[in-house]
């Protein structure tokens, strides 16, 4: 089954989509270093701010037509179709696709709240061609809305990036609390969380430094801890040349901690299992 | 900050932790096996070169030049089948009633006799009714020929159960599946013309011009002609006319044995039938006309060949019969060729016409009964016949 990690928290400037458009390559480079006979990887963007497509295809002119809202908006027997129609390549490797997001999304949820069946719209499509990819990664947005709620449905491994701060280690119980809401409301018994990725750690911080060790202390945070990304200024610089971590700066510290990050992710997916 | 220069150490990095997770087992990401898997009928598309066709070829070409969908396929097949039905005053609105009755014990459905197309719906729509009960239990063949970010797959074998499961999701009311079809994995460098051959011409009921495409299509293969991946003429098949196993004696045993294990000699014979004319080999495939009759066709000029092969359908001719047509056709053509005197055939017609007010339609009816001893046969006879005084009438008014 193919994995879809679905990168969510409620807080924004967490690094949400940062963390997924960096893992989805890194997903895809390494499985092909690996001589994996699928490298593909499916990256899906359901911010209406479209960051995550502007930075992987170099543009976030998507509309009606060919953006996550079409598919959203198709009927129930054309949507697969529409979702493959919709997909594009992104700029940065070959085998990492893209379905971009669209500032109609914004719209979209008004449009299908209160559908039956509205928060299986991406899911259901989905299911159908996710086994054409090794493995898929979606960006949300920061709230709990019907988008990031529909990504939740879709996903097998919720992983929350969160910042080392008082306020957000305190939100990240309510985080994991609402994805267990989602898992047991909609009997969605495929998706966990499987990561918390602590993103723009400064270790000269002593604050920051504590809330880490508290965390790895914790029974069951603890074990869910899956990278430290440091805080890097690389990162911004690359997204301003719309790159991944990795093509603009392989050295610099963030890189190293996404590549460690994403290399475990792809351990799960070779593996198969936890 | 415009990007550091450092493109070739995302290698070093990526490679490194890659190395590291492999741990000593480089084969963990590898898999050579063949895959069984779910696909979105959408990705899957039938082989426009497969020489065994399931479409009529008007349909077939625009199918395969991507005029008409799959679903508008189906409902032009749909649509030439109702009329055909509705001459015969069989109407019916739903495909499902092309089904037989349960209830009707009578034995008319077996005397009734189909053309080719209502032959195939009714095919598709059986295979669709035991899909949708049973389930797809024998997946598909598919070769992986996707290109960047457009996934597809290409049928090696089983384009019948493709269109049955078209059929049943846009023509069977009551579909509740999602549209998805089990389907074996190829890579598409393991894809095999010979494999496909072999699920060909291991099944019955491919007709004798589906063989001698396969047999032009392991011909041109081994000799390197580049296979298209769009709709071809009969003229890409004809090509192989001017090849030989003999020019190729390594694959000589293969290719023989893609072919259900024939001999050289019917290799040969199979492969000659693609000097039949376009709407001969049309006909021919329809009705799937045995090579034995064929192949006496092609010894007359390509114009009468359409005409024998209706005459082989509509009489239901032996391959004796064919070949009594054949070579008194053939006879004829040579004799008129060889100079200005009449041949001592046509002498005898024209004295026939001289004789006309001396017997009876029933005498010559009985006659022709007894000459041909078949009534099919003297049907046959009597058309050609027809057909050539029409020519003569039309070569006397010209002058």
């Amino acid at each position: 089954m193919t994995r879809i990690f679905v990168f969510t928290n409620h807080k924004g400037g967490v690094g949400k989509s940062t963390s997924a458009t960096n893992t989805a390559f890194g997903i895809a480079s390494m499985l092909r270093r690996a001589g994996a006979p699928n490298a593909r990887v499916l990256l899906i963007d359901t911010d209406s701010q479209a960051h995550a497509t502007l930075v992987t295809t170099g543009t976030k002119d998507f509309g009606a037509d060919d953006s996550l809202y079409s598919v959203l908006m198709a009927d129930r027997q054309n949507a697969a179709q529409t979702l493959l129609n919709c997909i594009v390549q992104s700029t940065w490797d070959e085998n990492l696709h893209v379905l971009p997001a669209s500032p109609m999304l914004e719209g979209a949820e008004r449009e299908l709240m209160g559908i039956a069946g509205a928060p299986y719209r991406l899911a259901d499509p989905l299911s159908r061609i996710a086994n054409r990819y090794a493995a898929i990664v979606i960006d949300t947005r920061p709230s709990f809305s019907l988008m990031t709620e529909m990504g939740l449905i879709a996903a097998t491994d919720a992983i929350v990036p969160v910042e080392p701060r008082y306020l957000e280690t305190v939100g990240l119980m309510s985080v994991i609390g609402k994805i267990n809401d989602i898992r047991e409301g909609w009997r969605i018994q495929n998706l966990r969380v499987s990561g918390i990725l602590v993103t723009k750690m400064n270790s000269r911080i002593r604050g920051h430094n504590h809330l880490l060790n508290e965390l790895k202390g914790h029974t069951v945070l603890g074990k869910l801890l899956v990278g430290v990304i440091p805080s890097n200024e690389a990162v911004s610089y690359a997204h301003q040349n719309h790159l991944s971590i990795f093509s603009y700066d392989p050295k610099a510290p963030a890189s190293k901690a996404y590549a460690q990050f994403v290399g475990k992710l792809v351990q799960r997916i070779a593996q198969g299992g936890a | 900050m415009p990007p550091k220069n450092q493109t070739h150490r995302i290698d070093e990095l990526l490679g490194s932790v890659t190395e590291e997770l492999l741990l000593g087992n480089p084969q963990q990401f590898e898999d050579h096996t063949l895959r069984v898997e779910r696909l979105l009928l959408e990705m899957v598309r039938p082989d426009p070169v497969q020489p065994r066709r399931v479409l009529p070829e008007q349909l077939h070409f625009a199918f395969h030049g991507n005029r008409l969908t799959p679903t508008q396929a189906l409902k032009e097949l749909v649509q030439l089948v109702q009329v055909a039905a509705r001459q015969r005053g069989r109407p019916f609105n739903n495909v499902l009633e092309l089904l037989p009755n349960p209830d009707d014990e009578s034995d008319e459905e077996q005397t009734v006799h189909l053309s080719p197309e209502e032959q195939l719906l009714h095919d598709l729509v059986n295979l669709a009714i035991t899909i949708r009960d049973d389930g797809q239990v024998n997946p598909l063949t598919v070769v992986d020929v996707s290109q960047g970010v457009t996934q597809q797959f290409r049928i090696e074998t089983g384009e019948r159960r493709y269109w049955a499961t078209w059929l049943l999701r846009d023509f069977v009311p009551g579909y509740t599946g999602d549209g998805m079809i089990p389907c074996i994995i190829i890579p598409a460098e393991r894809s095999s013309v010979f494999r496909q051959a072999k699920e060909n011409t291991a099944r019955s009921g491919l007709s004798a011009i589906a063989m001698a495409r396969q047999a032009a299509l392991l011909l041109l293969t081994v000799h390197g002609y580049q296979i298209p991946d769009t709709a071809v003429s009969n003229d890409f098949y004809r090509q192989a006319l001017n090849l030989d196993l003999r020019g190729k004696r390594e694959y000589t045993e293969a290719i023989l044995s893609a072919m259900g294990g024939v001999d050289k000699a019917r290799f040969s014979r199979l492969k000659a039938l693609l000097q039949l004319s376009d709407e001969a080999l049309e006909l021919a495939d329809r009705h799937n006309i045995d090579e034995k009759k064929l192949r006496y066709v092609l010894s007359l000029p390509s114009e009468y060949h359409v005409e024998i092969v209706r005459q082989i359908i509509d009489f239901g001719l032996s391959s004796k019969q064919v070949q009594d047509l054949c070579r008194g056709d053939s006879d004829d053509n040579d004799k008129a060729e060889q100079g200005e005197k009449p041949s001592p055939s046509a002498i005898k017609i024209a004295k026939v016409t001289q004789a006309i007010n001396a017997t009876s339609a029933q005498d010559i009816a009985r006659a022709l009964l007894l000459q041909e001893g078949d009534a099919n046969m003297a049907r046959a006879r009597i058309q050609a016949l027809y057909k050539l005084l029409l020519e003569t009438e039309r070569f006397l008014s010209s002058g």
